[in-house]
Parts: C-alpha cells; sequence; structure tokens
C-alpha cells in the first residue's frame, strides 16, 4: 500500500482510539481506582445497593417495550411507506421522522402540553379527564410512549433501507403464485429479518442510554443513577462504577449481535442504489391505509409538536430569545464545528471500512458503532475521566469538550453514511486515476470524494442534526457559560413557566429543521448530477 | 387450441417504448421462442404475459380468459396458472429447494399430503432427489435451474415462461439442461414461451420462433426457414462459428 494512504488511515484510527476509546478507559480506571490504589469498593457498593438493581431494572423494562413498540409500529410502517402506493408516502417519512431529529425529552415536553394537568386534554375534556391523562403519561407508560414516538422512526428507516436491497425477482417469483400479503410474510420479511432484528436492538441499546425523558415523566432508570452520583453527590468514582454496567451491556448485546447475525445478509445487494423495486398496489383498501397512516401521524407527531406550537405566546418567544439566544447561536456553531469534524474523520473511517485497507477497519467499524450507542452520560463521565487534569485544562475548559464528545458518540453515522457513499462509486473510477499515475490524495481529492460528495453532505446533516439534538454529552461536559440550547431547556425545565419551555422547544425545533430544507434541495440537485 | 393470445399490446418504460403494438397467438403444447437482441422487448413480454406489469395498450388471453385489458390488469400473476423461470432463476435463499417449491403449494391450498407426494415426484423427474432438505445457495449451477424449473412446474400449469435461464451455463451443462426441457415438456405437455438471444439455442427448443426487434415482431416463422434466413445471414457475414453465435454480435454485425 502507498505510504500517504497508510500514514493517513492510520493515523485515524490513532485518533478514533483518543477520541472514543482512551476516556472509555480511563473511566473503567478511575472506577477500580481510589486515591491511586485499586479497589473495588464502588463496585461493590453498587452491587449491594438494592436501588442500582431496581433502576437497571426499570431501564431494561422501559427499553424493551420501547423496542417491542418502536419494531412493532415501525417495521408495518416502514412496509406501507417503502413498498406501497400510498399517497403522500414521503411526506409521511418526513413527519414521522421529525421525533428521532429533535432531543428526545422535547417530545416528552411536547406530551406534556396535551397530556399534562394544564394541557390541551384538561382544556377540551375537563379535570378528570386531565388526570387520568396526566396519571398516564408520568411513568412507565408515558416514557415508553415518547421513546417509542422518538425511535419508531429507526425501525421504520431501516425496514425502508433493507426493503430497497431485496432483488424484485425474488418477489416477483412469489407473486406468480400468491397474494402479496404471503409474499410478504414468507419471502421478504424472512430476507429482511436480520435487519429487522438490528432495528430493534438498535432501539433497545438508544433507549437504554435514554435518561432525560424517564427524568422529566418521574420513571428513575439506571442512566439517572449515573448522573445523580456525578452531579448531586460529586462522587466521580460512584458515578463511573454506575456507568460501567451500561457500557459492559451495550458492548455485550453488540457483540452477540455481531456473532450471531444471520447470513441471508450476504444475499441483500447494498442498503443504496438499488434501481428496481416492485411495489404493492394498496387499490381499494389505499383510502383505508392513507387514513390509518394519517391518524397515526396526526397521534404521535403533530399532535404533541403542534400542542407545544399552541402553547407558546410572541411574548414567550421574546423571553425564550432572551433567555437562550445565546445557548441557541452556540448551538449552531458548536453543531455546525461538530459535523464539520466528524464529516472529516469520519470520510477515512468510512474509506477504510469500504476499502478494507487497514486490517483494523472491522475493529473500527465495530468501535464506532459501540460509541454510538453508548449511552451519553457513559461517554461524558468518560471525557471527564481523561481530560479533567492539570495538563489538559487547555482542553477540559473549553467548548473542545463538547466536540471531542460528539465525535465520539457520533462518529459511526458519518463513517458508515460515507461508506455505503463510497459503495455506489465503480471500483474503476479510482482504477482509472490510478493507471495514470495520480497519487492517492489527488485520486482521493479529484475522484473519489466530488464523487460521493452526495453522501458526504447527507453525512454532515445528519451529523449536524445529531450534534444539535445531543443533551447527554453537552449536560455532563459542557463548561461554564458554554451550555448549549438543549441544555439550557433541560436546565431551565424544572422551574419555568411552560409557556417559556415551549417557546425554547420550539426555537430548537427551527434550528434542527429551518437547515434541512437548502441542504435537502441541494442534496437533490447534487444526487441528480451523480 | 390458443393458450395466449396478445392482441394490439404495447408496454412504454417512461418514454421509451419497450413493445408496440405487438399481436400474437401461442398453440397449446407449442414451444415458441422469443428471440432478438438484448433491450428488443422480449423480457417485457413475458412480463406482461406474467401480469409483473400491466400493458399500457391491447388486450393479453390466457386460457380463454381476458387478464389484461386497457392498461390493466384484470387477474393477479397468481391467477393466471402460469409458472416462470427467471434468468437469475430468482431462488429464495432462505428457503431449502423443498421450501421453495411448497411455497407456492401451500399458497394455493394444496393439502398436505398431496403436497409432499407432488413436490416427491417433481424431484425425482428433475433428478434432484436427496436434496429436498438442500439450501439452494449450496447448489450447484445446474441443479439449481432444476430446482428453478421444478418449482415452476410443481404447481402443474398450463403455460411455461422462460427467460434466458440457461444463458449463465456452460456449452455442456445448457445442452444438457435443454434435452431435459424437451423431455420434461414433451412428459407434462405444456406450452413454452422462452426468451433467448442465443440463436443455437433457440432453434433446438423451438418449434416456432419469434424474431423481435425494438420491440416489435420482426419476423415469426417455424424453425427451418427462420434458420435458414439467419444461415444466408452467417454466409453473407462470413461468420462461421455454430455454436452460441448470439442474436446481438449478428444483429450489430448486419447493422454495419
Amino acid at each position: 500500500m502507498l505510504t500517504g494512504q497508510r500514514i493517513t488511515l492510520t493515523a485515524t484510527v490513532v485518533l478514533l482510539l483518543v477520541i472514543g476509546v482512551a476516556p472509555i478507559l480511563a473511566m473503567f480506571t478511575a472506577s477500580v481506582m481510589i486515591d491511586g490504589k485499586p479497589s473495588l469498593v464502588h463496585y461493590q457498593a453498587l452491587v449491594s445497593s438494592h436501588r442500582a438493581w431496581v433502576l437497571l431494572g426499570h431501564s431494561l423494562t422501559l427499553s424493551s417495550l420501547t423496542a417491542l413498540c418502536g419494531t412493532v409500529l415501525g417495521v408495518p410502517l416502514g412496509i406501507l411507506l417503502g413498498k406501497t402506493d400510498l399517497p403522500l408516502r414521503y411526506l409521511f417519512v418526513v413527519l414521522f421522522t421529525l421525533p428521532l431529529l429533535l432531543p428526545p425529552y422535547l417530545l416528552a415536553v411536547a406530551w406534556s402540553t396535551v397530556l399534562g394537568r394544564e394541557g390541551l386534554l384538561s382544556d377540551l375534556a375537563g379535570g378528570t379527564v386531565a388526570e387520568m391523562g396526566s396519571a398516564a403519561l408520568f411513568g412507565l407508560g408515558g416514557s415508553v410512549l415518547v421513546l417509542t414516538t422518538v425511535f419508531m422512526p429507526v425501525a421504520m428507516l431501516l425496514t425502508i433501507a433493507y426493503l430497497r436491497t431485496i432483488d424484485p425477482r425474488l418477489e416477483e417469483a412469489g407473486r406468480l403464485v400468491a397474494r402479496w400479503p404471503r409474499v410478504l410474510c414468507r419471502i421478504t420479511l424472512p430476507m429482511i429479518r436480520p435487519g429487522l432484528a438490528w432495528a430493534a436492538l438498535l432501539i433497545f441499546l438508544l433507549a437504554i442510554g435514554e435518561f432525560s425523558v424517564p427524568m422529566h415523566l418521574r420513571y428513575d432508570v439506571f442512566p439517572v443513577e449515573i448522573l445523580t452520583q456525578f452531579s448531586a453527590f460529586y462522587d466521580f468514582g460512584a458515578a463511573t462504577a454506575a456507568a460501567v454496567p451500561l457500557a459492559l451491556l451495550t458492548v455485550t448485546v453488540l457483540i452477540g449481535e455481531e456473532l450471531f447475525s444471520g447470513a441471508p445478509r450476504q444475499t441483500m445487494r447494498g442498503l443504496m442504489g438499488a434501481a428496481e423495486r416492485s411495489f404493492i398496489r394498496l387499490s381499494a383498501a389505499r383510502a383505508g391505509w392513507f387514513l390509518g397512516v394519517g391518524l397515526l401521524c396526526v397521534v404521535l407527531v403533530i399532535l404533541p409538536l403542534g400542542g407545544l406550537v399552541l402553547q407558546t405566546s410572541p411574548i414567550d418567544y421574546l423571553e425564550a430569545l432572551t433567555r437562550g439566544g445565546d445557548s441557541l447561536l452556540r448551538s449552531l456553531v458548536y453543531a455546525a464545528s461538530g459535523a464539520t469534524l466528524l464529516s472529516l474523520l469520519g470520510f477515512f473511517c468510512g474509506y477504510l471500512i469500504h476499502t478494507h485497507a487497514l486490517r483494523a477497519w472491522r475493529w473500527v467499524d465495530f468501535l464506532t458503532l459501540v460509541l454510538l450507542v453508548l449511552p451519553s452520560p457513559v461517554i461524558g463521565i468518560g471525557l471527564i475521566g481523561l481530560w479533567n487534569r492539570p495538563a489538559t485544562d487547555w482542553i477540559y475548559g473549553t467548548p473542545m469538550m463538547i466536540l471531542l464528545g460528539y465525535m465520539a458518540q457520533y462518529l459511526a453515522l458519518t463513517s458508515r453514511t460515507t461508506a455505503a457513499a463510497l459503495a455506489q462509486i465503480p471500483a474503476s473510477m479510482d482504477e482509472a486515476a490510478l493507471v495514470t499515475g495520480a497519487g492517492w490524495f489527488r485520486r482521493l481529492s479529484t475522484i473519489t470524494a466530488p464523487l460521493a460528495r452526495p453522501g458526504l453532505l447527507a453525512a454532515w446533516l445528519v451529523a449536524y442534526i445529531f450534534c444539535l439534538r445531543d443533551t447527554g454529552i453537552a449536560l455532563l461536559v459542557y463548561p461554564p457559560g458554554h451550555d448549549t440550547l438543549p441544555v439550557r431547556i433541560f436546565t431551565l425545565m424544572a422551574n419555568s413557566p411552560e409557556g417559556l419551555i415551549a417557546a425554547l422547544c420550539v426555537l430548537m425545533m427551527a434550528a434542527t429543521f429551518l437547515p434541512l430544507a437548502p441542504l435537502g434541495f441541494i442534496m437533490k440537485r447534487r444526487g441528480r448530477m451523480l | 387450441m390458443t393458450v395466449v393470445t396478445l392482441q394490439g399490446v404495447s408496454k412504454h418504460y417512461r418514454e421509451r417504448p419497450a413493445v408496440t403494438e405487438f399481436t400474437l397467438r401461442v398453440q397449446a403444447e407449442e414451444r415458441l421462442v422469443l428471440l432478438g437482441p438484448s433491450g428488443c422487448g422480449k423480457t417485457t413480454v413475458l412480463r406482461l404475459l406474467a401480469g409483473l406489469v400491466a400493458p399500457d395498450r391491447g388486450q393479453i388471453d390466457i386460457n380463454g380468459e381476458v387478464v389484461a385489458k386497457d392498461g390493466k390488469n384484470l387477474r393477479e400473476p397468481q391467477e393466471r396458472n402460469l409458472g416462470m423461470v427467471f434468468q437469475d432463476l430468482a431462488l429464495w435463499p432462505h428457503l431449502t429447494v423443498k421450501g421453495n417449491l411448497e411455497f407456492g403449494l401451500k399458497a394455493q391450498g394444496v393439502p398436505g399430503a398431496e403436497r409432499q407426494k407432488r413436490i416427491g415426484k417433481m424431484l425425482k423427474l428433475m433428478q434432484l432427489q436427496g436434496y429436498a432438505e438442500a439450501w439452494s445457495a449450496g447448489l450447484s449451477g445446474g441443479q439449481q435451474q432444476r430446482v428453478a424449473l421444478a418449482r415452476a412446474l410443481v404447481l402443474q400449469p398450463r403455460l411455461l415462461l422462460m427467460d434466458e435461464p440457461l444463458s449463465s451455463l456452460d456449452f455442456e451443462l445448457n445442452l444438457q439442461l435443454r434435452q431435459e426441457l424437451l423431455r420434461l415438456q414433451g412428459e407434462l405437455g405444456f406450452t413454452l414461451i422462452y426468451v433467448t438471444h442465443n440463436l443455437e439455442e433457440a432453434f433446438a427448443i423451438a418449434t416456432r420462433v419469434v424474431v423481435m426487434k425494438a420491440g416489435r415482431i420482426d419476423r415469426i416463422g417455424a424453425v427451418a426457414p427462420i434458420r435458414a434466413h439467419f444461415e444466408e445471414l452467417l454466409r453473407r457475414t462470413a461468420i462461421l462459428a455454430r455454436e452460441f453465435i448470439v442474436y446481438d454480435a449478428l444483429y450489430a454485425y448486419c447493422r454495419e
């Protein structure tokens, strides 16, 4: 292999180790050391704590129910929106995806404006019904509802993507002898079963690390224990010990998935670019399905987000801008900077994963995935453990901590998007440049990167949205005076008027959605040009 | 008896015409081969017959019943009592050989005992005994070909559509499977519509040949006159090879 390529990719791997692995190792070390000596005191305290086991049980219950509901809803929706001629299906995909793009607790706040004691339901149906709604919302049921709304799009989008990978001939061969429902059940779904199982697992892992929604809806879960130990008791050792079980659980589940994921994936043709697809015509049932999906969209998305908007007045927005304007600006700057850094690092990681240029490619892919699904408080605690020392105060005391956190947690988003984009470029493109004598950097900058531009832009956009919505990392590592808007809202929520919180949430929604329109337009144009 | 009738059938994909004003009758137990260069509309004709796409215009009758008319499929694919073998075979990789054969039988409500009997008989006919529980992906190319054929025939269709099923096989296997196909057609008596761009294959299988060009019928007739026409072309163009002359090459050569 050429030297420039090897050096660059090796440097990428080293950077990944420093950004992603070192904090986790530092955290683990801190959990087994007291005053410079090895000790398992924190673990003994954790294991003997009845509360910790209860919280772990709560976390497993909540994430399992969320995974179940998210998959049960998301897979049929994915089929309806990705494989049928349902009217307005693209609009529905966008609408159902919106909650995934927002900080999860924002949806909890939104649902509170509908079902809370002083919410829309109270205005419409009176006190008794509102009491019942409020009782149902605050607790396990409400947490499952909100997290299902937030993470269901994962199952929906993955179902749509996996359906596109199926060779239409396999379905047509089935259609010659059976109706669509049987073909779906016996041919299509079994072929994408590993993908669907992965979707359920991903929702489970994302939900188990989520703390802001259960915290708002007063359902105690394990990640809250980490925050409590860290923020309330200032016990860093106990916080790290509490973070380790979640980290171990995540890694164990992912290793299990790697080992036992089915071979049928080999029959798939790649997640993007299948030009030909077989469509299900809903015929007479079209109107019924449309009404059903529309109703679900109203209930899960439009009602809570609309309720949030209705809760506000112009004065609230003025107040929100006064109290959260600086945080909003910082959020935009940090998210854009984080997305740019993530795109750069993700490009080389994606290149490595796509080309297998170093033997470490498999580890890079796995590691980035682990970091993505690792609960954000775990990464936050790890970053503090690694960088909170006098020698590195120039990092710890600055917004670089937030950027490092973004890069650690969200690298898989850009690396995998890049790898998928690179997979669409015929190998002959690079080979044609190679035979002309062009070096690796030249080929990369003049052939590969320009050809992958729509994918790279998509990677930046996805990274931007996830950096912008991040709460868990920023909440733990932001230096004084550098909080982001999600953190500001989260800290104001407990003792501020509902109108102000709703207005801040609407500002957050605007900051998330506004860049989508022009960037979506650019990507569409670039995609057409490619 | 007429099994298939296509009357003025046209099909466009976006702006591009795939099949234009296509009219054809196929008789029972006939072996009709659609021959022509790539992109001439052969596969589209098969897909129209199978009901996998709807014609923009015209009418299609199968077994005396109107199955498609004026831009609409009136009969769904599974209601047309036909079998199809795809170019890439489309064997379901997550099902065993038996699972592949059983799928259609179950879908059509064939009782369990009858299913097993028909599957056993078909596997024997295809010389696939002992492979019932094998995964299709682990079979050789020839065996996969036989499974695809068995899957289509186990439903006892009156009409079998084959879309270049032997194109990826080497010469010997191609020859062997061709002979097996003729034997099966003789035994089971189905009507065969076979798509290829291989002249040799077409003449070996067909009782009648339809030569297609740009979505239309260019020439139609029994094997002898069509073969004579192509042999004349071959002589004129001084191509001496006899085996595996593909229409595309000849067509391109003649156009030049």
